[in-house]
């Protein structure tokens, strides 16, 4: 019954490891840039959402489009200034870039918000529902719900909207979008902010059940690049398998390690996944 | 040898006699000479990692994980069996070979980002592991050098002059691997497979055993390094010597301030790196934690944006710009 109960728990959280991580792989399947500071966004959502419910008495939930749209726009901000101009340049220089851009993100909160760790409170945090032998928490439950209407979202705007079909032809043929006059810096700028936007949404509605710090991102950074990584970096349906993956591998070997070994499973994964099948596990045979 | 080598060489040399009498010029005592040391140091720890970066373009962001090694592996060594330093980084220099060797196995076949991203993992495997293997390492409260009587045999000395000319030693030889490696055959197939490694897998370079050459002799220097920092400091936790940012992305930032995959690269970037790091840390450290930090990021997403070879291109750009450059 542990089990299944770990597994339930690995499934909701999950979910939302699922959502943060596809703005990781929308970002480089549309600009082939694996942007190293995606885990800092998770955390500006996350103040988002807390000084929403400090300064308004907006719930962390209800907050979560308020993050992903201040998320949205500096994401634009720094495509337009930063990210653009090394679309061309070599790998070491984007690599360098984004590690860059996490350093001065990280540090600015630390400068802005202080160091503490800070947490929201909420009617329905220690709730849980019965069912049958199993419980789910609320605040599981709320971020999983959260996770997949933003996932079904995203899903129905790349697939039905205009904007969304030129963002994926210009993932799979930036030449040809251009023929078909598919302003492909717009697309880029539109893939960078609805990627990062989308990370501070996950992070907005993990708020309920975790505490924020400028640090927080560092706890992400691994976890998030194994998802991607399991299901195939730039792919989005990927992405939702290895959160769902991840969730239930950590939540799993929670049972057998103690705490501070949970990470070193995962990044064992990760490791084992890049070695064995670079391209993600529902990635073609190599 | 025609004269040009030949100013080079003598230009070296200066060079070379004005760092060794450096020392005499500092307080012995005083921050700068400290700072100067660990500019040396670091300046041959992004030698290290330019090795395997510079010459095959095989950017590593787990450096650090060769790094803790060397420096645990020699502290460990002297707290329980009062073996001397000296041989603690001959030992820790093994145990970051075969390290570098593991890590290359899974990731060779690796290139860019996602080599980048498998050394990133692995480097937080190692942090992990010493952060909660606490009867080895200490855990995260982190460990101490034990003093012992100063002598040279442990590595340990009164003042910071003897530490100041160690690390140099350490900066030249380290130096001196990464040119010979350019100029062997080595250096060559390196640089093949930085170009197109699938076309120096046709015409004969075996592409795998070359990179896990690179990895190994960078792994090991690294862990000898190790060592000395932990000599030096005296004290250090998982988070310092296995940190990403406090040494993988410095000793890269390093390089590539000044320039990857050059000799001097490293040497200007970490005389550029380090004391303004140190400088910002003096200046804001009291009133805002973290500061330093964000200069240190702005400075590295500046030069990136501005000239992503670093210094050494940006000076040839000078050059030329005045018209010494040769071609127009």
């Amino acid at each position: 019954m542990a089990v299944l109960q770990a597994i339930l728990d690995g499934l909701m959280i999950g979910g939302v490891y699922a959502v943060i991580s596809i703005g990781l792989t929308l970002v480089f399947g549309v600009m082939g840039i694996v942007n190293f500071a995606q885990a800092e966004f998770l955390m500006l959502g996350m103040f988002v959402a807390y000084y929403a419910w400090a300064w308004l008495g907006l719930d962390p939930l209800l907050a979560a489009p308020l993050a992903f749209g201040v998320v949205f726009l500096l994401g634009a901000a720094i495509q337009r200034v930063l990210i653009r101009r090394v679309l061309k340049a070599p790998e070491v220089a984007q690599i360098f870039l984004t590690v860059g851009m996490l350093i001065v993100l990280e540090n600015a909160a630390l400068l802005m918000f202080g160091s503490g760790f800070k947490s929201v409170s909420t009617p329905y945090q220690t709730s849980s529902l019965q069912l049958g032998p199993l419980f789910i928490s609320v605040p599981y439950l709320a971020a999983f719900a959260m996770s997949v209407a933003s996932g079904l979202a995203l899903f129905l705007f790349m697939r039905a909207s205009w904007f969304g079909r030129a963002m994926r032809a210009t993932a799979q043929d930036p030449m040809a979008a251009k023929l078909m006059g598919i302003d492909s810096d717009r697309m880029h700028m539109l893939a960078f902010a609805l990627g990062v936007g989308l990370t501070a949404f996950g992070g907005a509605v993990i708020l309920p059940y975790l505490t924020v710090s400028p640090t927080v991102g560092a706890q992400f950074v691994v976890l998030m690049f194994t998802v991607v990584v399991l299901g195939g970096l730039g792919s989005v349906a990927g992405a939702v398998v290895g959160g769902l993956a991840v969730g239930i591998i950590q939540s799993l070997s929670a049972l057998a390690f103690p705490i501070q070994l949970q990470n070193l499973v995962l990044f064992l994964v990760f490791i084992a996944v890049l070695a064995l099948r670079p391209k993600g596990l529902l990635g073609g045979a190599r | 040898m025609n004269r040009s080598t030949l100013l080079r060489g003598l230009g070296l040399a200066v060079l070379l006699a004005v760092a060794v009498a450096t020392p005499f010029l500092l307080d012995p005592r005083g921050y700068a000479i400290r700072v100067v040391c660990l500019a040396l140091l670091f300046a041959a720890m992004a030698q290290c990692w330019n090795i395997v970066a510079g010459l095959a373009n095989q950017v590593s962001l787990g450096h650090a994980a060769f790094f803790g090694i060397g420096a645990y592996t020699s502290t460990l060594l002297l707290i329980h069996f009062g073996l001397s330093p000296w041989l603690g980084m001959l030992v820790g220099a093994v145990l970051g070979g075969i390290a570098a060797f593991l890590i290359s196995l899974p990731t060779m076949r690796l290139k860019g980002h996602y080599f980048a991203l498998a050394t990133l993992a692995f480097g937080e495997v190692m942090r992990v592991i010493a952060n909660s293997w606490s009867g080895l390492t200490g855990g995260p409260v982190g460990i101490s050098v034990p003093f012992a009587p100063p002598s040279f045999a442990m590595m340990q000395f009164k003042e910071t002059r003897p530490y100041y000319w160690l690390m140099l030693a350490a900066l030249v030889v380290v130096t001196l691997v990464f040119v010979a490696i350019r100029r062997s055959k080595l250096g060559y197939r390196l640089r093949a497979i930085k170009e197109n490694a699938d076309a120096a897998e046709v015409i004969g370079v075996d592409t795998t055993r070359t990179k896990i050459t690179a990895a190994v002799i960078s792994g090991m220097l690294t862990a000898c390094l190790g060592t000395l920092y932990a000599q030096f400091q005296f004290f250090f936790d998982p988070d310092t010597v296995f940190g990403v940012a406090s040494i993988s992305v410095r000793m890269a930032m390093i390089a590539i301030v000044g320039g990857i995959g050059t000799a001097a690269g490293p040497i200007l970037g970490a005389f550029f790196v380090i004391p303004l790091e140190e400088f910002a840390n003096d200046l804001f450290s009291s009133r805002a934690a973290g500061l330093s930090q964000l200069v240190f990021g702005v400075l590295l997403i500046g030069v990136i944006l501005i000239e992503p070879r670093g210094f050494m291109a940006l000076g040839s750009r000078i050059r030329r710009l005045f018209g010494k450059g040769g071609r127009p």
